[in-house]
């Protein structure tokens, strides 16, 4: 799939390079048969982005992508957080590389979204598509936060999840990241600071489960790794 | 029923159970463990610590598999201690056991970042000059250019470049800076070198051999007790935490230790099953208080008003009273108590002034080399003597610098107290401070007078000049300054302990509110156990007490009671300050790496605070006038400038460092003084003169003498430790601010008298700010260049601690991750791109260097009477006597980066050394090249040892050291015998062959050699213990007296009443009152003193924004509050409150507690301005950090130079950047605004 290759070329960083190719990039969007309101989209990102200063937009990249944890472009950053399952996820990751006769050739974790992307691109179509479908849930809520933060960037991550071809009711994600929102009423924000007891054993999630990482309710950040449980029965065993 | 028709004959189930169904038996196979097996499964472990300003030094096992780090655990191989001694294991906390999601956390710095504004700028600039110098000068001489990027820190925008265009515009702005401004004009701050050595090294190796400024941190951060180099001539020396084992009865003195020394805390557990009792003091009911027999809780800020109540028991009971054998022989032995003051003349009484001197008497008592610094005593025999091991005796002959009881002619036995052979009882007139009120009535004072007079016997001594003087001892004096009576006939001293007299038991209790009888039973308690055990006594304190502007009172307080009590250099006894990191063991290996002294000497050092409280522009605020802080016998007119005036001059005296050092480039002096046909010394002299050149300290506002270029490494500089946050923003970078209050000239103030004062203050002086570091933290926000470096699990380094005798490795167990890289490579890198940059600006060229009297040094004999001014003609200038040293130093600049990658030849050509002895090393040099090999390659370094790797920075270090080489240690113990005229080789001997190398640390952490660098010994029989060998091995302090020293007599120590330790409250610095309620938002504004401990949920002071342990605190900037004064405010636990004064304002929540007392609020240090802050209502902006409304606030007496034990040394003594005294208001906010818009 070339067009992953082209979306791994535009969430990785801008350069300069990039928007030389403007055009090649153009007509791998026009020739990839993705929906007409992706395809458009997606035209419209390249167009837009490489009208602009490169470093305007490298500014706006540093600070969406590379400034905490919400929009971070690695994928057990949503899944695991800080906990220690999430060496053993990118040390499993990098074994699917192995397999596939592929080795890492930058200085990037296997989990980087356009490192990930790259790879699905030479696994043929229903690989692809089996791949995307396994992060899908990630890439809707960073569509979603990204929509929150009225970025183009979203389109981006809109288009991967219809390539997936999983239908996810954006809706539903939209309503669960409506509450992380910083707003300005105090309750809200008291949610996120209440001072809570630890409990490591009365709780659904966390007793005698394999997820040795504190309960979801025991959290204090903003932004809570998303609950892949949640959004399977949402999703309605799509995956 | 039959029983066999019950039972299944050819199955059984596959569970059998027990215990009421409880357990189950089973036969399965193991399949089930696979999981667990491949959870734990590892490709290898590599040790690594946790390196930069914790004291732990705990070695952990990092786990990696894949070439990814995936947990870390305790390592548990420690030597082992000897028997009846607890082993130092396990070690490690909370903080270091999470530390390993840090390098693949989304908060990682992963790229070399630009300002956006700035890349736009360099890249346009550099598209028009191919000269890159000429591309940085367009942009900074450019007004409009330099503000566009300026006005833009701390607003993010950064992009990404690669790390040869950002070494290239670093290395263009540091030439073009050197050429134009002067090397002293680049700065670079980095604290604690003992916490990965090899990292600190590698930039200060660069600014070295540039010729830029290295900045101290010890005293910035206010974790030196300048009492320690005041009383031992020691920056700072302690037990190690095992030597708490030996103690029998401890004070834990504002030291919270379960909290922020977690991995020694066991020791003062485990001593207590042996029976020794403790007393915690601390003014908050502390996690510590539940390791006390006796928990005391004086008001904050008043320790040293206990202490002196303490000192009058133990001085009573136990030297008056009943004398104790044992303390009498120490007191006599190793104190100032036998040394003779004279008594002079001060507004119409008699009070306490020098120290008698051999020069004093006629025909200098026959000492002709340096008789001004030979102190004088009364001997049994009733004749005048100069006892060994005055600092005269130091310098300028051999074998007489011992502690022996002899002098010139023979054994000497020291008299105590004129009592029973005096020439009379003179009245003497001591300073008191505690009658003055404070500025919010928060702290009690009394109504005694400030002059309290006491009877004291005198003897009448004639002098050289056929006059007489009238002498006293220095005990003598103490006990009359303590009140204690003696017999000697003085209604003024206290009859009985419940007298109202300073410093009784009944007079602390109006201020302490501490009750007296607890005061006399602990003073009891703690003296009786000393006397029994000889010195068993011992007192942990922390930075509680010494971040008070008068740190010294408490701490001299508390140390005269454990030298009453001949603690100090015994087993088990003595000072156990634990603030801050002092302590790198390998020090005089180290010092040539880091400062390049094997290439140039010397190189410049600055203290930190003077620094930041100059160029930050804090004294165009101050209002703390010196006349509310001197001495009532004090003449009032040598008073009247401001603090800044006093550090100006200090600088010209040749005290304190400069930084920039000469109004002018020091590159082009050489050049006119050849023009002028004189040597450049005498030019300068000349010059300065007449006035034509300036120190760049008289015109701060001058952007000649701005800190243009600033490197900041291993530290968050701007978030944990910047005093005076909201000044650094405004004036340092010129960018958005929280400044409330007005300067001195918005409101007219009184200026300073001898610094220039220009109406608009000098904003955004630095033109390129670099910070290195593996996070985004505040101070990075804040940069111009953010470098992203390796963290502690991805290079090889070194680290060593004061709290157990270990040197262990940080080692790479990946390769930094990302674009990051180690800081000695990140430097090396600079260096070679400054070498190449430079070219056709800057060759072989002529630095003259201004260099303060050196502690350790024979300059520190430069001032043995009065302060003198060369300017008003008090003096001549004479360089290295009554003003700085002036150096030539030859820099290579081309060569930076060769220079920089070897080892250079004057450690074989002059030699090594530390503490004012030096040894030979052409040995260790020759091993050098043998361990990392030689440079082979045509060029200055042809045949030098290669200094390539972090490994070969660190065998340099290992080699060089006594620590880590024996036969280094002897030869070291050598040197320091030909002062003392004894032999001390002894010590070493037995370890000469003993050579600890990299591989060997990496293997087990090694304990380390004793040196004569340090005051303990590590020996299989005894734990570190400070002051041991000075007890032991009679090699003196390194102090006037030589002795361990209650009397201070330097002219500025007299003006400030601090001869004798005294107790002083806390000072005014009228930070509310122009602000209180005067923007009210409808809720009540309260007054509270601020107090900023540390804290269980940061990873010690370098960040807090560690979600697992910020999910075990609050989770964002709180501070703790009286449930009385909550109340008061209508504040409830949680609330969100700002807090301010005119320093600037924070936005928190309220943490209500039974925990403070009325009266108080703590911030805990180093919340990070990035984790959860709201804007603050009053300035508009996102609320700040604790530092936000604090500002530093300097004491003239840490800035006194030239003078045996107060004689300048970086890190050593200087002014401290003290922030306790400050006060707040405290609010209940009306509305959180996150700014999330803006």
């Amino acid at each position: 799939m070339k067009i992953l290759r082209l979306i791994s070329l535009l969430i990785d960083y801008p350069t300069a390079e990039l928007i030389a190719e403007k055009d090649a990039l153009l007509a791998v969007v026009a020739s990839s048969g993705l929906p007409a309101e992706h395809a458009e989209s997606l035209s419209a990102f390249i167009e837009n982005r490489c009208r602009g200063d490169i470093v305007d937009w490298q500014e706006e990249y540093d600070g969406l992508f590379e400034r905490g944890r919400s929009l971070s472009l690695l994928l057990f950053e949503h899944v695991h957080g800080e906990s220690r399952d999430r060496g053993q996820a990118m040390v499993d990751l990098m074994n699917q590389y192995k397999e596939a006769g592929l080795e890492i050739s930058t200085k990037e974790l296997p989990d980087y979204i356009p490192l990930y992307l790259d790879f699905l691109s030479t696994q043929g179509n229903d690989n692809a598509r089996l791949g995307l479908q396994e992060v899908s849930h990630i890439l809707a809520l960073l569509a979603c936060r990204l929509e929150q933060r009225e970025s183009d960037y979203a389109s981006l991550f809109h288009a991967l999840v219809g390539l997936s071809e999983v239908a996810l009711d954006l809706n539903d994600l939209r309503g669960q990241i409506a509450g992380e929102v910083p707003d300005n009423t105090p309750k809200a924000l008291d949610k996120v600071w209440e001072e809570e007891m630890v409990n490591f054993m009365d709780n659904a999630e966390s007793s005698c489960s394999s997820n040795n990482r504190p309960a979801e309710g025991q959290r204090r950040d903003q932004y809570i790794p998303l609950n892949t449980e949640l959004l399977k029965t949402s999703s309605a065993g799509q995956v | 029923m039959s029983h066999l028709l019950e039972k299944l004959r050819f199955f059984r189930t596959r569970k059998e159970s027990f215990a009421n169904g409880h357990g189950a038996t089973t036969d399965q196979d193991r399949s089930w463990e696979k999981g667990y097996r491949q959870r734990w499964q590892h490709d290898k472990v590599v040790r690594s610590t946790h390196g930069v300003n914790c004291t732990g030094s705990c070695s952990w096992k990092i786990y990696v598999k894949d070439g990814l780090v995936t947990w870390e655990t305790q390592q548990t191989d420690y030597p082992r201690t000897r028997p009846d001694l607890p082993n130092h294991e396990p070690r490690g906390c909370p903080r270091g056991a999470s530390y390993s999601w840090y390098i693949y956390s989304a908060n990682r710095l992963k790229y070399p970042k630009v300002r956006g504004q700035l890349m736009k700028l360099w890249r346009e600039a550099k598209a028009q000059h191919s000269d890159p110098v000429k591309a940085w000068e367009s942009i900074v001489s450019d007004p409009v250019k330099a503000k566009s990027y300026k006005e833009r820190r701390g607003l993010g925008g950064f992009v990404r470049a690669s790390w040869d265009e950002v070494n290239e515009l670093i290395a263009a702005s540091n030439v073009y800076t050197t050429k134009t401004y002067g090397p002293d004009r680049v700065s670079g701050f980095s604290p604690i070198p003992a916490m990965s050595m090899v990292s600190y090294a590698a930039g200060a190796r660069y600014l070295s051999l540039i010729g830029g400024n290295c900045l101290s941190f010890y005293d910035w951060y206010c974790d030196l007790p300048p009492a320690s180099p005041q009383i031992w001539g020691e920056q700072t020396d302690v037990p190690e935490s095992a030597d708490w084992y030996n103690s029998n009865y401890i004070i834990a003195w504002g030291s919270n230790v379960p909290q922020t020394r977690t991995p020694d805390a066991h020791f003062l557990t485990e001593v207590r099953y042996k029976g020794t009792k403790t007393c915690i003091i601390t003014s908050d009911y502390s996690e510590a208080s539940k390791f006390g027999d006796t928990w005391l809780a004086p008001r904050q800020g008043t320790d040293s008003a206990l202490a002196m109540a303490f000192g009058h028991v133990i001085l009573k009971e136990f030297h008056v009273d009943k004398p104790s054998t044992y303390f009498t022989d120490y007191s006599k032995r190793y104190t100032d108590m036998p040394m003779l003051v004279m008594l002079e003349e001060s507004n119409g009484h008699l009070t306490g002034g020098r120290f008698l001197r051999a020069a004093d008497l006629v025909n200098n008592l026959g000492e002709d080399n340096n008789p001004d610094w030979k102190t004088i005593a009364l001997n049994s025999n009733g004749s005048m003597t100069s006892p060994n091991g005055s600092i005269g005796y130091r310098w300028g002959e051999k074998g007489k610098w011992n502690l022996e009881q002899k002098d010139r002619s023979g054994d000497v036995d020291l008299v105590l107290s004129l009592k029973d052979q005096n020439d009379g009882i003179a009245d003497v007139a001591f300073p008191y401070f505690g009658g003055a009120p404070h500025e919010y009535q928060y702290f009690q004072h009394t109504e005694h007078n400030e002059i309290q007079l006491r009877k004291v016997p005198v003897k009448s001594v004639e002098l050289a000049d056929g006059t007489t003087a009238k002498v006293a001892t220095v005990f003598d004096l103490m006990l009359a300054h303590y009140g204690v009576d003696n017999g000697i006939g003085d209604s003024n001293r206290a009859s009985s302990y419940d007298d109202d007299v300073p410093y009784t038991p009944a007079w602390q209790e109006a201020i302490t509110g501490v009750n007296r009888a607890d005061v006399i039973r602990v003073a009891r308690e703690f003296a009786d156990n000393a006397d029994k055990t000889r010195g068993r006594s011992m007192v942990i304190v922390g930075a509680a007490l010494n971040h008070w502007y008068h740190m010294d009172m408490s701490y001299r307080g508390l140390i005269n009671m454990l030298m009453m009590c001949g603690c100090v250099g015994q087993t088990g006894g003595g000072w156990a300050h634990y603030v801050g990191q002092e302590k790198l063991r390998p020090q005089t290996g180290w010092t040539p790496l880091a400062f390049a002294l094997d290439w140039q000497r010397p190189p410049r050092h600055m203290n930190g605070t003077s620094f930041f409280y100059n160029h930050s522009s804090q004294w165009r605020y101050e209002k703390l006038n010196m006349s509310e802080v001197i001495s009532p016998l004090a003449p009032k007119e040598r008073w009247t400038g401001s603090i800044i005036d006093f550090n100006s001059r200090a600088e010209r005296m040749g005290w304190l460092p400069s930084a920039p050092q000469l109004g002018t480039n020091p590159l082009h002096l050489a050049d006119k003084a050849k023009a002028a046909g004189q040597e450049v010394q005498d030019y300068v002299v000349d010059q300065l003169k007449k006035g034509d050149l300036k120190f760049a300290c008289e015109q701060p506002d001058n952007p000649q003498n701005f800190p243009r270029n600033m490197f900041i490494w291993r530290s968050n500089l701007l978030g944990s430790s910047g005093k005076g946050h909201e000044y650094m923003l405004k004036h340092f970078l010129g960018t958005k601010h929280g400044l409330l209050g007005k300067d001195l000239g918005e409101f007219g103030g009184q200026k300073p008298e001898d610094v220039e004062w220009v109406d608009q203050g000098a904003e955004g002086k630095v033109d390129l700010w670099v910070t290195l570091d593996f996070r985004m933290s505040t101070t990075c926000l804040y940069s111009d260049i953010v470098l992203p470096t390796a963290t502690w699990y991805e290079k090889d380094d070194m680290n060593t601690s004061d709290m157990h005798p270990f040197i262990h490795p940080l080692s790479a167990a990946i390769d930094p991750v990302w674009e990051a890289r180690s800081d000695w490579e990140i430097f090396k890198g600079i260096a070679k791109e400054f070498s190449r940059v430079c070219v056709g600006h800057l060759g072989v060229e002529k630095d003259l260097v201004t260099i303060p009297m050196h502690h350790d040094t024979p300059a520190e004999l430069a001032q043995p009477y009065g302060v003198k001014a060369w300017w008003k003609g008090e003096c001549e200038p004479v360089p290295g006597k009554t003003m700085p040293h002036l150096n030539v130093v030859e820099r290579d600049y081309p060569n930076t980066y060769a220079r920089f990658t070897s080892i250079g030849p004057l450690l074989e050509n002059i030699g090594n050394g530390g503490k004012g002895i030096s040894w030979d090393t052409k040995d260790e040099v020759k091993l050098l090249r043998q361990l990392n090999y030689t440079h082979t390659d045509e060029g200055i370094n042809k045949g030098m040892a290669k200094l390539d790797t972090a490994i070969d920075a660190c065998e340099m270090i290992l080699t060089l050291a006594p620590e880590t080489n024996g036969h280094v240690a002897v030869k070291a113990w050598e040197a320091l015998g030909e002062f003392t005229g004894l032999d001390h080789t002894h010590l070493a001997i037995p370890k000469e062959e003993e050579k600890i190398r990299w591989r060997d640390i990496v293997a087990q952490p090694r304990k380390i050699i004793s040196s004569p660098t340090w005051s303990g010994l590590e020996d299989e029989h005894v734990s570190y213990n400070a002051g041991y060998t000075n007890v032991h091995e009679l090699i003196p302090w390194r102090t006037v007296t030589g002795r361990q020293q209650y009397y201070q007599d330097h002219e500025w120590m007299r003006d400030f009443g601090e001869q004798l330790c005294a107790y002083k409250p806390p000072i005014n610095l009228k930070t509310v009152e122009p602000v209180l309620n005067k923007k009210p938002n409808g809720n009540k504004e309260i007054v509270l003193n601020w107090i900023t401990p540390h804290q269980k949920w940061g990873i010690h002071s370098t960040y807090s924004d560690n979600l697992l342990m910020l999910t075990l605190s609050r989770g964002g900037p709180i501070v703790w509050m009286s449930e009385v004064d909550a109340k008061e405010a209508g504040i409830e636990d949680n609330d969100w409150i700002e807090v301010f004064n005119v320093n600037g304002a924070i936005a928190c929540r309220a943490v209500v507690s039974q925990r403070v007392p009325e009266g108080m609020s703590m911030m805990y240090h180093a919340q990070e301005r990035i984790v959860n802050v709201p804007g603050a209502e009053t300035t508009g902006t996102r609320g700040g950090i604790h530092n936000s409304v604090t500002r530093a606030v300097m004491k003239p007496t840490h800035m006194i130079g030239g003078y045996a034990q107060q004689a300048y040394g970086f890190n050593y003594y200087g002014t401290v950047g003290c922030n306790r005294d400050e006060f707040v208001i405290v609010r209940k906010m009306n509305k959180v605004d996150w700014l999330d818009t803006k």
